[in-house]
Parts: structure tokens; C-alpha cells; sequence
């Protein structure tokens, strides 16, 4: 079921002069929207109370808590000795405290692999070792993470205080150019895969034929589509093609800083136009400007950016943790619980209540859901795709599918 | 063929045989049908209907699996044993997934079964219990998370090798390489034994099925071998071996492939690829030049023929050495291009069945033939991964950890 509680505008109602208004001093007087302090409604009582900044945050993240679009944690596990996720772990920047600290009540848990596994052979195996360690970590924490699989689980996760855990995404390269091996991923529950790294997603930059397939079988199944480090022009491709809205999983803005990784202001323009959402990444390196450290303020300045250009209701929140502890990181950003300090800077430079309601969980939760109801509609007029890389794309370089053997296997 | 009608008046055994089948229909433990609607069609279940009669193409249409009692079937997800890597990875999954779609296309025939209940309850609604086997343990590229997801997408037997070694097993058709079961080898087995994926023994040479006998915590299959003792071919199970199913519980599933099971086409077939050979082309080729020298050589040497009976007396001996409740039927239906006279495609196991009757096989026998021994083998790896789950995490072993 929808869920309608996920809508932040029901609840709290905008108030004057937020959008775009431009950020107050802090000096501001105390009754100014945005200030460091500030009147909030209480939903159930109607009664106005006055509470700080801080307050204000706890009481947004109680109820829209940060939906993340990116931790790499799965790589870790397995690797190392194992680690104690429920009660607390230093040598990792992530774990069950530090997410509840955060306020992060649904988290993508990334599960992309590195480009070379491809060239091994490898990379569909090595996904698979990584939904396999990521779903032992989700299924040995049952107290604190619940997997989800469909939008309700999402909110139904959130109302038992478990942080809801998405599977995804894949690399486009670990599909091995096959909608089987999609079809095998969703199977597995893996919800999100990112296009970029495949062949298909950059055919002298564009998104081939066979691209274009992928998108829409993804929207059929309802994995979501995730453009984050998308050439330019088959980001384009792709919003011609999906069906449902897209995701950026972990991506700050190129005019702020120029990264692969980011989205550039015409596409973050268009994003926009067809509602998705861009998850800000919190990363140093997809946020520093200028050669110096980035600090929490460059990280706020991203994400007024994408505001202000994709618009508030398409921008999301990605911390891009999942890392030894000792990884370089934004200050004043070092780990999962670092979230509460971002909102409440971007509640003092006037971002409303409904902005964060949205920011940390209503975007995002809203793609997840858009995506499933489209993939409801599209599975009614559609079945699986049999479409082939070497059919759409006439690729030679495509697997060899050599002839002339018998069909046998006795 | 017609069954003789016995002088008492009694049903015939063709007829009693159909009439046990209604009851205990088969469990056939290798059908190589996703294979060959890749290799026909590339998937494209519009062009080739099971629904309808593809005798013209195939072993394997619903309508002949009726005909032929068929209420279980473990469908093959075989992918050739020259791919690897990835690559073979992902040609399971693509014949897993069209196993799901052959299911969501014909949900009145087929039903999908993971457990030995969901095989039971097939059969009382007169459906097929559709299983799935990987063949060949170059579908898990070394790694022990893929064996875990083939058996969550439904994978519920692996035989470990197809016609060539891996680095961790060897085959029956292949020169000797690590010996039988390599460290990381007999740690698949354990896996297999926790995660509740039957062993399957077929195509592995007869070192890696004693190496296998000993790690293994839960019965063992054979979904497609018959006796070593009948027809010398190493495709064929030792009697040594068979001799350790009752204490393993295991079942080896009879197969019907003419140049396993036939001295006589053991030695012709034998013939044939050093004709090949000699005319400088691989002896599995079906290059239409490869087919023209094939043809000269079977005009000037007629194939021997297999017939019921020469599976019968496979089956007959079997019993013998591994005990009635450790015999079964793998046809390998779609994966062989010839079958034996009687058993030219899935219609034709009531002849089999029929044949036995002739030989005084007992109702009870049979019954444990066609369908209770395959339901109880795998319902024993259930169990056994039950008991283990507990006392053992997934693996993470890989093969340089324990191969170096």
C-alpha cells in the first residue's frame, strides 16, 4: 500500500517564504522561518510550541528519517574479521548505533564492483558474493535492519524503528548484457541497479538499443534506475526511455564541483522535469571545491544547489559511507550518525521543515513507490523481454555465442 | 508396441504400467528442454509451443509428458562446459529464468517445486512438479555465494562436473587432474549439504563419486547414469559405488543415451569419433561437412539400436546392487539425439514400466522406481540441511584459500 504519511506536505504545511528565500542570518530574529529558532505545529494537538534547532531535527528525522541512496558497507563484510554491526564498530564508519544516531531509517546498501571483475569473469560472481554477504548481514541483525523488498516494507521497516534495507544497486557491468541476469538480481531482491560502466550505457557516450531495453525491463520489474556517473547524453537517453522516475544513488552538482560522478545543471534541469531524485553525495572527493577540505557547509551548499535547480522534491540524501573508519572524510560528516549536524544547517539557511521531510525520506521513498505501481501497470501489458545485445546492438564485440556444437549435454 | 495380453484376462502390462503411473508417476531426474529452446529458438517460447505436438524438434511437449507419466521432472539449467567465468554464470541464469517462464506460461501443467511437499502436492493436482538442476560446476565459477543463489532462484541438485575437469573436480570424461575431489571441492559438497542442494554424481569420474561418498552429510543423486557392470563407459556408475547408496540413501537415476548403455554402440560410437577424427574434424561436430562424413560412415555401418529392454536390464542389475530404494529414471530426454526403441521421446516411459512388469517387477518396486525414491532423496537433503544450518555459516572458503 501507498504510503500516504510518506507525503511531508500533508503534515507539516510550508511555511511562508521558504522556497528559494534567501538564507536569513543568524542574527534573524526568532520567529523568522529558518532561524535557529523556530515555531513548529505539532501535527496531532494543533498546539504551537517552541523548540530549537536541534529538537526540530530529532523531531523531523523521528518521522522522516534519512532514506540513504548509498553505503558500500557489503564489500567490508567478509573481508575483515567480522564485525559487531548491532552493538558498535570503530574500526568501520557504519553500524546499527551510529545509523540510529543518524536518524537513518532506510539505506540502499550499494552493490556495485569494481570495473576490472568484468575483465576476470568475475563481476557477475562477485555481485552475487555481495548480495549474499549483504542479505547475511541484513538476516543476522534482525533487530536492526528489516529487508525490503516493496515500498510498504519501507515504511512498515520504519514504523518497527529497523532500518528498512534496500538491495542495490548493481553495476551495469555485472549484468553480463542480459535481462536473465537482471531478472536473476530482482529474484535475489536486489531493487536499484546503475547503468553507467556498462557497454550498452555508453556507446560513444549514448545509450544503445540494447540500453534502452534494459530501462525498460528494469521499470518492468520495478528496479529502480540509477544514473549516477551516466554519460551525458545516455542520461538523456534514459529519461526518454524509463517509465518511472530515476534516481542519481550518489551524486553531488558538477557547477560546485567538477566529478564524474556529478550531475550537471541540464541534468539536474531534467531530473527535475521528470521528478526523480539526485541523493547528494556527502563524499570529499565529489565535494571539495577550490583544493580545499570540504567541510559540512560545501556538502550544504550541494544540496542548495540541486535544489534550487532539480527543485525540493528531487533532491535526496547519500552519505556514501561503508568504510574503514580511517577513510578521509568531509568534517563534520565522519560517519552515519554525522546527519543530524546537515539538517540542522539547512534549517538555518531556510530550509522548511517539508524540504527536509523530503530531503531525507519522501523523495527517495516516493521513486521506490512510483517505481513499483509503474511496474505493476507494465507487467499487466508485457512479459519478460527475450531482447539479446547481439540482436539490438549487433555488437561483435558481444559475447560469443559460438555455433556448430551439438545441443546435446549427455 | 503393444503389451501381450496375458491369458487370465488381466490388464495388460502396458495397460497396468499406465494405470501405476496414474498413482506413482516418474520423477525424471535430466531434461535438457531449456537448452534446446536456447539452441532452437534463443528463448522464444512463441516459436516453439510445448503446449502443441514439437516432435518434429524435441523429446519433450506437455502433451507427451502427459502420455508418458510424467508428474516430476528435474529440468536441466546445462550450460556447455567450455564456458566459463561469467559467461557460464550467466547462461544459468538465463536458463533458470526460462524455466520461470515456462512455468508462468503453462501453470496448469506445471507447477514449480522447491521441496519434496511441493512435489507431493503437484502430484495431487495432477501437475508436474518442476525442479531445477545446474549440470556442471563450472556454473558456479568458484564461488560458493553463486552456488547459494542458484539455490535460492530454485536450483535443488548440481552435478559437479559436465564432460571436462574443473580446477576442483574431476570428470568421468576427462584425464585424471586433481585426483577426485580437490580440499575446495569436498567444501562444495559441504555446502551443498547445508544450503539443501542434492550432490549429483553423474558425469564425475568414479574418484570424485568416492571422494563425494565420503564428505557427503546427505544423500546423493545420480539424475542421469546407468551401471558400469551392464555397458563399460565411464558415463556409468561402478558397482562399488552403487554398493555405498544405501548407506549414503542416495538414488541413481537410469539413463537411456544409447552409446552409455549399449555395449555395442559403445564400440560403434567409438568408431564413428575416430572416423571423424581421421577426417580432421572434432567428434562432436555438426558442421553440415562434419554431417556428411558422419552419414557415409553409419551407411557403411549400421548404428545398433537400444531398446526398453536393454534399460531394463540396467535397471535390473542396479537393484541388484544398490537396492530397490536407491534406483530411479534421468532419460536425459533433449540432451542425446538418439534414445532407444520404445523411449524415443517423454511418451515413452510406460513401456519402460511395462517392461519391468514383464520381468515380475513389484507394483511397490516400481512405485519406489518412478517417484517415491526421488521425493524421499530429496526430502533427506532437506532434512539434512535442517540439522546442519545450525551448527555451520554459509561458507566463505574460496578456492585459493584452500587449493592455493
Amino acid at each position: 500500500m501507498a504510503d500516504l504519511r510518506d507525503d511531508p506536505y500533508a503534515r507539516y504545511a510550508a511555511p511562508p517564504a521558504a522556497v528559494g528565500a534567501a538564507p536569513p542570518s543568524r542574527d534573524a530574529p526568532a520567529e523568522d522561518a529558518g532561524s535557529a529558532e523556530t515555531v513548529v505545529t505539532a501535527g496531532t494537538g494543533g498546539s504551537t510550541e517552541v523548540v530549537g534547532t536541534a529538537e526540530r531535527v530529532r523531531l523531523l528525522l523521528a518521522e522522516h528519517p534519512v532514506l540513504d541512496g548509498h553505503n558500500t558497507l557489503g564489500r567490508l563484510l567478509g573481508h575483515t574479521p567480522p564485525h559487531d554491526l548491532e552493538f558498535g564498530e570503530s574500526a568501520l564508519d557504519t553500524d546499527l548505533p551510529r545509523l540510529r544516531a543518524g536518524g537513518v531509517g532506510a539505506q540502499f546498501w550499494s552493490l556495485r564492483v569494481p570495473a576490472h571483475e568484468a575483465g576476470h569473469q568475475r563481476a557477475i560472481s562477485a555481485t552475487l558474493e555481495l548480495i549474499d554477504r549483504v542479505r547475511a548481514m541484513i538476516d543476522g541483525c534482525p533487530e536492526g535492519f528489516r529487508p525490503a523488498l516493496a515500498p510498504g516494507d519501507l515504511t512498515d521497516a520504519r514504523n518497527r524503528g529497523r532500518v528498512a534495507s534496500l538491495l542495490g544497486p548493481v553495476a551495469g557491468h555485472a549484468l553480463g548484457d542480459s535481462l536473465s541476469v537482471l531478472r536473476a538480481y530482482h529474484a535475489l531482491g536486489v531493487r536499484a541497479v546503475t547503468l553507467a560502466g556498462a557497454r550498452w550505457a555508453d556507446r560513444d557516450g549514448a545509450l544503445s538499443r540494447f540500453g534502452q531495453e534494459v530501462v525498460r525491463e528494469m521499470n518492468r520489474l520495478g528496479v529502480v534506475v540509477d544514473l549516477s556517473g551516466t554519460r551525458e547524453e545516455a542520461m538523456r537517453g534514459a529519461f526518454t526511455v524509463a517509465k518511472a522516475p530515476v534516481l542519481f544513488s550518489h551524486s553531488a552538482a558538477r557547477a560546485l564541483t567538477d566529478h564524474p560522478a556529478n550531475v550537471s545543471d541540464a541534468g539536474l534541469a531534467l531530473l527535475g522535469h521528470h521528478h526523480g531524485v539526485c541523493m547528494v553525495s556527502l563524499a570529499p572527493d565529489q565535494t571539495a571545491r577550490a583544493g580545499r577540505p570540504p567541510t559540512l557547509r560545501d556538502v550544504a551548499d550541494h544540496l542548495d544547489h540541486v535544489r534550487e535547480v532539480a527543485g525540493p522534491r528531487c533532491v535526496g540524501l547519500s552519505g556514501g559511507y561503508g568504510a574503514t573508519a580511517d577513510t578521509p572524510r568531509v568534517r563534520g560528516l565522519e560517519d552515519a550518525s554525522c546527519y543530524p549536524l546537515l539538517l540542522a544547517e539547512l534549517l538555518e539557511r531556510g530550509w522548511t521543515d517539508a524540504d527536509i521531510a523530503g530531503l531525507t525520506w519522501g523523495n527517495a521513498a516516493r521513486v521506490v513507490r512510483d517505481t513499483e505501481f509503474a511496474a505493476r501497470t507494465a507487467q499487466q501489458r508485457r512479459g519478460p523481454s527475450t531482447a539479446t545485445v547481439e540482436e539490438l546492438d549487433g555488437d561483435q564485440a558481444a559475447r560469443q555465442r559460438q555455433n556448430g556444437w551439438p545441443e546435446g549435454s549427455a | 508396441m503393444t503389451a501381450p495380453v496375458p491369458a487370465d484376462g488381466s490388464l495388460g502390462f502396458l495397460d497396468r504400467a499406465r494405470a501405476l503411473l496414474t498413482e506413482f508417476p516418474v520423477v525424471d531426474g535430466h531434461n535438457d528442454l531449456p537448452w534446446a529452446l536456447r539452441e532452437h529458438v534463443r528463448y522464444d517460447l512463441d516459436r516453439l509451443d510445448i503446449a502443441d505436438d514439437t516432435s518434429a524438434q524435441l523429446h519433450t511437449d506437455l502433451p507427451r509428458l502427459r502420455r508418458g507419466g510424467v508428474g516430476g521432472q528435474f529440468w536441466s539449467v546445462y550450460v556447455r562446459s567450455d564456458m566459463a567465468g561469467d559467461d557460464a554464470v550467466s547462461a544459468t541464469l538465463e536458463q533458470i529464468d526460462v524455466v520461470g517462464r515456462l512455468l508462468a506460461r503453462y501453470p496448469d501443467d506445471l507447477a514449480r517445486a522447491l521441496t519434496a511437499d511441493d512435489m507431493e502436492a503437484a502430484r495431487r493436482q495432477g501437475r508436474i512438479a518442476s525442479l531445477m538442476g545446474a549440470e556442471g560446476g563450472h556454473s558456479i565459477n568458484n564461488s560458493l555465494a553463486t552456488l547459494r543463489a542458484l539455490y535460492t532462484l530454485g536450483v535443488r541438485y548440481m552435478t559437479l562436473t559436465h564432460n571436462d575437469n574443473l580446477r576442483w573436480a574431476d570428470s568421468a570424461t576427462d584425464e585424471p587432474g586433481v585426483g577426485g575431489l580437490s580440499a575446495f571441492g569436498r567444501e562444495v559438497v559441504r555446502e551443498m549439504n547445508r544450503v539443501g542442494m542434492l550432490v549429483d554424481l553423474s558425469h564425475v569420474a568414479a574418484t570424485t563419486m568416492r571422494d563425494a561418498l565420503a564428505v557427503t552429510e546427505a544423500p546423493v543423486i545420480f539424475s542421469h547414469s546407468s551401471a558400469r557392470a551392464v555397458c563399460d563407459h565411464p558415463r556409468n556408475v561402478p558397482d562399488d559405488v552403487l554398493e555405498l547408496l544405501p548407506a549414503n540413501g542416495g538414488v541413481a537415476m537410469v539413463t537411456f543415451v544409447p552409446k552409455f548403455i549399449l555395449p555395442e554402440a559403445v564400440e560403434w560410437t567409438r568408431r564413428a569419433d575416430e572416423n571423424m577424427n581421421a577426417h580432421g574434424l572434432h567428434h562432436l561436430a555438426t558442421t553440415p561437412e562434419a554431417m556428411k562424413v558422419h552419414e557415409t560412415f553409419e551407411a557403411a555401418h549400421p548404428r545398433p539400436v537400444a531398446t526398453v529392454a536393454t534399460v531394463a536390464d540396467h535397471l535390473d542389475h542396479m537393484r541388484e546392487a544398490a537396492g530397490v530404494d536407491h534406483i530411479g529414471i534421468g532419460g536425459d530426454f533433449d540432451g542425446t539425439p538418439f534414445t532407444p526403441e520404445g523411449l524415443e521421446d517423454v511418451a515413452g516411459y510406460p513401456n519402460l514400466i511395462a517392461e519391468l512388469l514383464a520381468r515380475n517387477w513389484s507394483t511397490p518396486d516400481i512405485s519406489k522406481l518412478t517417484w517415491q525414491n526421488a521425493v524421499r532423496v530429496l526430502r533427506a537433503a532437506e532434512d539434512a540441511s535442517r540439522a546442519l544450518k545450525p551448527t555451520r555459516a554459509p561458507s566463505q572458503a574460496t578456492i585459493e584459500d584452500l587449493d592455493g
